[in-house]
């Protein structure tokens, strides 16, 4: 009875253990089966859609970059970016392809424009060595952020995210004119403030960074974060992540920018209405405390410095400071020998101005005569260039200081911009 | 009841033998990715199949593949222009070079069969890789996107360091793959031994110089003092290595208590030992490849 008992159990272990489990009822086909099947849907998607893609990347650090991509069904995909007036406006071809990675992925495998914004060498982006701008080229397409006419991207590296949408043929017709370069119009504008009016009636001073734009508050700073903004290119203007409060008006974006090289103002269409950007010589509220502060700022500091010396109609260290053997920062130095302070250029050797900068009363303004003394002496070769960093700092009418960052004094930074010529300004860091 | 049993006995077997019947072969058709990456070929993967794959059997991936790098660093892919400009300088001035000295069994033999290509540097704390190497098989080349000749667009004789650094970087990782198919003898590293250094971010190139070696990386450890000594002297050539030598020539011992002729015997006597070496287990006049070698690489250049 026992040995039966046995057996008994021997077979019914023995069809029980090699019972098939049919997957069949929770998916109709295989893994693989269902990936070449979404990887071709993918791929299809991309490559079927003639006017191409729009791409708005938003980098890990926050920075947003738009892309027109065209996709084709081998393997090539052509490019333009708005990381700069080059990439906006020439088509650059370079391969892509879908792989199964960990979930059905989009790789440009070949470097192009989108490759520039993950560059960790130094120099391309603007980004730290060794991680460029924090960015992606490898995605996973992101099926909860995908519609019919969008697809959702996920950065496989960093995690940063592209929305692709598909162009309308307006769209195609816009990225093959260069219209993506519109926005940048915008530097058209030399001065340190530019002045948005919306409607003649609404108006506000903007000044942009790199990828950053920020209105001037009450009192004429730049410090007030619900004025501050990320910018990105658009076809023919700019679009704001935040959007911005402009006197009664909101402005998340500026459209239909067209630059009148006679009056030297751009026009454009802002919240659908008309609306005029121009230069600003006065600025609108000038920041009357701002010189007192920034000197106690700078003596706080012990010194304060600037890396790149001045800028002036639109050009960095117009006056070629970095061109200077050894050149390491220009420093202001304040009381380095009373009664004198030192604006000195800190390259192989030390040299500048020795002077006393007075504050008339109520102007907001820090003027820097000439004392006739100087510190150091200049070598030969940068002769020229000294002689105009001089005449600029010697600017009788002075300079608005313009707080730019605020906390700490070696968070501090203050923008000291030219009353005379408002295109010329130094930046000032601890 | 002994029919019972047997009844039992022949239908488990049957069951057994039916359970585990496989009902049909595997689908295998859908496997995407199944035998690699697979793309539309275009005029560089033929240039490639033609110029390194049918004559050496050599594989170079330009296109990106993040399982092939370091998964901790960020890096870019090669520029499409960049990759037969760096694939066709390699092939002259170091597989020609190669063949031509030691023929091309050799080469097919001891060549590593795959180059990664990637467009930046690896940027690590202080410093930055310009190529690695696995197994004798897999070498990693950097910074392929500032790779420029004489005759490219932009080429200025600032590139000319690039240049020379990337063929530094493939024969030193060439010397450690000759190094681990026979090995250099312990007595090259001999006199070396007590300067070595793990340190050797923190020791100055003059410092390292000063100890008797060819640059700051050789004094890291033996196997590297040698793969430095071997590319150094190949694509800087002989006439740099006799100057390098002979401006040893300080008087104050070193902190190692050095002399500046020990030093300099030091660096004869890993030059003596390469030369032996290349000659014992290769069969190859190491000056004549020296001088091959920098004639090759100046003709890229000037």
């Amino acid at each position: 009875m026992k040995k039966y008992l046995i057996l008994v159990s021997a077979l019914v272990i023995t069809i029980a253990s090699c019972r098939k489990v049919d997957d069949s009822s929770v998916f109709d086909k295989s893994a693989d089966q269902r990936l070449t099947a979404a990887l071709n849907a993918y791929q299809s998607k991309l490559s079927g859609e003639k006017n191409g893609w729009k791409g708005m990347l938003t980098t890990r650090t926050g920075g947003i970059y738009t892309f027109y991509f065209q996709f084709n069904d081998s393997n090539r995909v052509k490019m333009l970016s708005s990381f700069d007036s080059l990439s906006a406006v020439t088509i650059k071809e370079s391969s892509y392809r879908l792989k199964a990675l960990q979930q059905p992925s989009l790789l440009f495998d070949t470097y192009s424009y989108i490759h520039v914004l993950a560059d960790p060498t130094p120099g391309i982006n603007g980004g730290a060595a060794g991680t460029g701008l924090v960015s992606d080229f490898e995605f996973y397409f992101d099926d909860s952020t995908t519609t019919a006419d969008q697809i959702g991207l996920v950065g496989r590296f960093n995690g940063s995210k592209m929305v692709l949408t598909r162009n309308t043929a307006a769209d195609f017709t816009a990225f093959n004119t260069g219209q993506l370069a519109g926005g940048l119009m915008v530097n058209k504008i030399l001065t340190y403030f530019k002045r948005v009016v919306i409607n003649g009636t609404d108006s506000a001073d903007l000044h942009t960074g790199r990828a950053t734009v920020a209105l001037a508050d009450a009192t004429g700073n730049l410090l007030d974060a619900t004025k501050q903004s990320t910018y990105y290119l658009t076809l023919g203007g700019l679009g704001f992540s935040k959007p911005l409060t402009v006197g009664t008006k909101t402005m998340s974006g500026i459209t239909n920018m067209s630059y009148n090289a006679v009056t030297g103002f751009i026009t454009a269409t802002i919240g659908g209405q008309p609306a005029v950007i121009k230069p600003v010589a006065v600025p609108a509220k000038v920041d009357l405390t701002s010189p007192a502060r920034w000197y106690t700022w700078t003596k706080n500091s012990i010194y304060v410095g600037s890396l790149d010396g001045f800028h002036q109609q639109g050009v960095d260290d117009a006056f070629g400071v970095k061109t200077l053997a050894g050149y390491s920062f220009t420093q202001y130095y304040p009381v380095a020998s009373p009664p004198y302070d030192a604006v000195r250029i800190i390259a192989s050797t030390a040299y500048g101005p020795a002077i006393t900068p007075s504050f008339p009363a109520n102007t907001g303004r820090v003027v820097f005569p000439n004392s006739g003394f100087q510190f150091g002496t200049p070598p030969a070769a940068a002769a020229t260039v000294y002689a105009k960093f001089r005449t600029q700092l010697f600017q009788a009418q002075g300079y608005y200081l313009v707080q730019t960052a605020t906390g700490g004094d070696d968070v501090t930074t203050y923008d000291m911009v030219s009353v005379a010529d408002a295109t010329t300004w130094i930046s000032w860091e601890y | 009841m002994k029919l019972v049993k047997n009844i039992f006995v022949a239908s488990l077997v049957v069951v057994a033998v039916s359970s585990c019947r496989k009902e049909d072969a595997l689908n295998l058709e859908d496997i995407p990715g199944l035998g690699g990456d697979t793309w539309v070929k275009g005029p560089i993967d033929k240039w490639i199949y033609d110029s390194l794959t049918v004559p050496f059997n050599i594989a170079a991936k330009y296109k990106w593949d993040q399982s092939e790098l370091e998964q901790d660093k960020t890096l870019v892919p090669p520029k499409e222009e960049s990759v037969i400009p760096v694939l066709g300088s390699i092939k002259k001035a170091w597989i020609n070079t190669y063949i031509a000295e030691a023929g091309v069994p050799f080469f097919k033999l001891i060549s590593p069969k795959f180059l990664v290509l990637v467009g930046s540097g690896s940027y690590n704390r202080g410093s930055i890789t310009l190529g690695t190497a696995e197994g004798g098989r897999k070498v990693v080349l950097y910074q392929i996107n500032s790779f420029r000749v004489k005759g490219m667009p932009g080429y200025v004789p600032a590139d000319t360091t690039t240049v020379i650094e990337m063929f530094h970087v493939i024969q030193h990782e060439f010397a450690h793959i000759l190094d681990q198919n026979v090995k250099v003898p312990v007595s090259f590293g001999g006199p070396s031994a007590n300067s070595y250094t793990s340190d050797w971010l923190n020791v100055t190139p003059t410092e390292a110089k000063n100890e008797g070696f060819i640059t700051q990386y050789a004094i890291s450890g033996k196997d590297d003092d040698w793969a430095e000594m071997v590319s150094i002297m190949l694509v800087y050539g002989k006439a740099y290595f006799d100057n390098y030598v002979n401006s040893i020539t300080y008087t104050t011992p070193t902190a190692n208590g050095t002399t500046s002729t020990q030093a300099r015997n030091r660096l004869r006597q890993k030059e003596a030992s390469v030369v032996t070496y290349f000659k014992q287990a290769w069969n190859i006049d190491f000056y004549s490849l020296q001088n091959r070698t920098k004639t090759a690489i100046n003709a890229l250049l000037y």
